[in-house]
């Protein structure tokens, strides 16, 4: 046991103390991402945000001034009132695609309102001009508003029921967890091994291909610690790596999402400690599989070469959370790695009742794993013909 | 005499990948490195392994220091057995070759507490085994310099201090002198006959004759993985000149059989 730790101490100073490794292991990950996400949140915004709308009404009536400007709807167009007079103008101006919409109202709309009595609202925009077309669009759902508003009024219904159009009750939180349960999995998975495929190899068929491997196997240290303190190192190493990358996707979040959407609050403590749990157990995992495949390969780049396909393989596991309603329900499906904890962190996410059931298994599958490859590890230290191939 | 090192008829043979065929230009892909190789090093003695490039040697040596095991015949260091006690052997050796790198990123400082907790050596040990080959060596000064920044002379000097710092019973170098100068290769010989008269048991391989002829007690001449004669230095003339002559005519006699 002292000797793993003796091992995990210098795997550890290998890249704590050196500063450019330390950098493009630990901080580099998460501020690339930070700033990637910040950039694709800012521009998805000014893609999904059309430019304020030029819109001229004529007869504008309080009740659908109160619509359009609800102080929820952060309303920046640019809203005049003309006379019936300047019609032809402001239409000339749509047509030249210089204005948005026009919008005429009868007069005295509202206090004209009896039974039986039917307003036609003229609408004029451009067709040709997807900026008109938007904006169009937009009043024309405030004018529905409006309208219905408007029959109630005539029922003697004050009541107007503004939010109940078109608005089905939904359950934001598990909406929230929906969204995350699509994006994370596959993003856990790559900073988990794209940290672990920075070090790894370096580490072991870097190690074996510069001669310093051969140095620590004539001491007398058993194999196996060995390869437990390499792969404890190399686990440990790799999920701050993972986690740097968090922070910069975390920190992105408000750039990605708009500033009020919470994703983290949605989340308890009881969440958290699960994610992290299946990180722990998967980083070992991801570690072992690149440890014996960095063992197995004759030099660093042969390793590169190796470890690549496998990486794809993983992504496209990751990818697999994109698609299908939620975690997967049959449980023998928790003892695939990597797959397992794509599925489980789905379950985390969407706060499924089955979670713990699908994190036991996934533990003790990926525990079972690390176990295997870490016993292949030793056979392989062990082996002439691999640590010693020219 | 109490027998340290006992070689028993060992053969190693390396299966040549295709690209090393290439290189060596044979044909078969099996390449007999040693062949039937047998001799006793003695404890308080300097054992000298002679021959050309090629010849085994360093494959010799790597069989005795556990790196590689041979495929018949077995190795008996300090009591261990190389096949049925590896880690006992370990225990036993201080091995230097030119494969055993040390990384370049750390200090020779830290190398050598690492590698002597590895070892088991306890801290005060490791402290006053430190101070006294750092000394020896003159790697004080670079103690705190970064080994990937170290001439060549003082990386091997650093590497011959940390195979020794735990105090092995039986000493294991592979050309100790290579890429040396020669006022650092007599810091060198002059301290593996020091430890020799501390009662070590030292086995040297060279293909070069002066070293043999002024620190080795015996000589083994080894060619072709074979080793055709073990001698005193004084049986084999003890000048450097009788030993060539004899060399050679054995050189020349074993490529007639071949
Ligand atoms: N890892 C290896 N794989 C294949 N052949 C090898 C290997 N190491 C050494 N050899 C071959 O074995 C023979 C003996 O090599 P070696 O023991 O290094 O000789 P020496 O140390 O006396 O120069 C040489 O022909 C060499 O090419
Ligand atoms: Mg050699």
């Amino acid at each position: 046991m002292k000797n793993v730790l003796t091992i995990f101490k210098k795997e550890w100073d290998r890249v704590i103390k050196d500063k450019r490794l330390l950098f493009s292991v630990m901080i580099l990950p998460g501020l690339m991402i930070f700033i990637i996400y910040s950039f694709m949140g800012t521009a998805m915004t000014s893609l999904s945000a059309p430019d304020p709308g030029n819109i001229a009404i004529v007869n504008p009536t309080e009740g659908f001034t109160s619509i359009y400007a609800l102080p929820d709807n952060e309303n920046i167009d640019n809203i005049i009132t003309i006379a019936a007079s300047e019609i032809p103008t402001y239409m000339t101006l749509v047509d030249q695609g210089e204005w948005d919409l026009i919008i005429v109202f009868p007069a005295n709309i509202e206090s004209n309102l009896v039974d039986g009595y039917q307003a036609t609202a003229d609408i004029y925009y451009n067709g040709n001009e997807s900026q008109s077309q938007t904006i169009y669009q937009v009043y024309r759902g405030y004018l529905d508003i409006y309208g219905k508003a408007l029959s109630y009024q005539l029922y003697e219904d004050t009541t107007v029921l503004l939010y109940n159009v078109g608005t089905q009750p939904i359950d934001e939180k598990k909406l929230m967890g929906t969204i995350m349960a699509t994006l994370l999995p596959m993003l856990v998975v790559m900073f988990l091994f794209s940290g672990a495929m920075a070090i790894g190899p370096e580490s072991i068929a870097g190690e074996k291909e510069r001669g310093t491997m051969a140095t620590l196997l004539v001491t007398p240290v058993k194999r196996s610690q060995i390869a437990m303190g390499k792969v404890a190192s190399l686990g440990v190493l790799s999920l701050l790596s993972a986690i740097s990358s968090f922070i910069g996707i975390i920190t992105s979040f408000p750039k990605l999402f708009g500033e009020d959407i919470d994703f983290l609050s949605i989340y308890g403590i009881g969440e958290y400690a699960m994610i992290l749990g299946l990180l722990f157990s998967t980083v070992f995992v991801i570690v072992g599989v690149i440890s014996v495949v960095s063992a197995y390969a004759k030099n660093l780049k042969e390793a590169g070469t190796l470890i690549t396909p496998i990486y794809l393989l993983t992504i496209i596991i990751g990818i697999s959370s994109i698609f299908g309603e939620g975690a997967n329900a049959s449980w023998w499906f928790y003892l695939i790695p990597i797959y397992n904890t794509v599925q489980s962190l789905i379950a985390v996410l969407t706060f499924d009742p089955n979670i713990t059931m699908y994190m036991m298994i996934t533990v003790m599958a990926n525990l079972v794993f690390t176990a295997l490859l870490i016993v292949l590890l030793n056979r392989m230290f062990n082996s002439e013909k691999i640590m010693f191939s020219k | 005499m109490e027998a340290q090192v006992i070689i028993k008829d060992i053969t190693k043979t390396y299966i040549l990948s295709k690209k090393q065929q290439k290189i060596e230009r044979v044909k078969d892909k099996r390449k007999v490195a040693v062949n039937g190789l047998s001799f006793t090093a003695y404890k308080g003695e300097i054992y000298g392994l002679l021959g050309p490039n090629g010849a085994g040697k360093t494959t010799a040596l790597r069989c005795i220091s556990t790196l590689i095991k041979p495929d018949s015949g077995d190795i008996i260091v300090n009591g261990h057995s190389v096949i049925t006690d590896p880690e006992g052997v370990r225990q036993s050796i201080g091995f230097l070759t030119s494969d055993l790198q040390l990384e370049a990123f750390f200090t020779p400082n830290y190398l050598f507490d690492y590698f002597a907790r590895l070892r088991g050596v306890t801290e005060d040990i490791i402290k006053e085994r430190k101070k006294q080959l750092f000394e020896k060596f003159g790697i004080d000064r670079f103690a705190e310099v970064k080994v990937g920044e170290l001439s060549t002379g003082m990386r091997q000097k650093v590497q011959i201090a940390i195979s020794l710092l735990h105090d092995p019973a039986v000493i294991v170098f592979d050309e100790p002198t290579n890429g040396l100068d020669v006022l650092t290769a007599k810091v060198v010989t002059d301290y593996l006959t020091e430890l020799k008269n501390e009662g070590k048991t030292i086995i040297i391989s060279t293909h070069i004759f002066s070293v043999v002829e002024k620190i080795c007690d015996r000589v083994g001449i080894i060619i072709n993985g074979k080793l055709l004669l073990t001698e005193t230095i004084d049986e084999a003339g003890g000048t450097e000149a009788n030993l060539e002559n004899q060399f050679f005519e054995l050189v020349a006699s074993e490529s007639e059989e071949a």
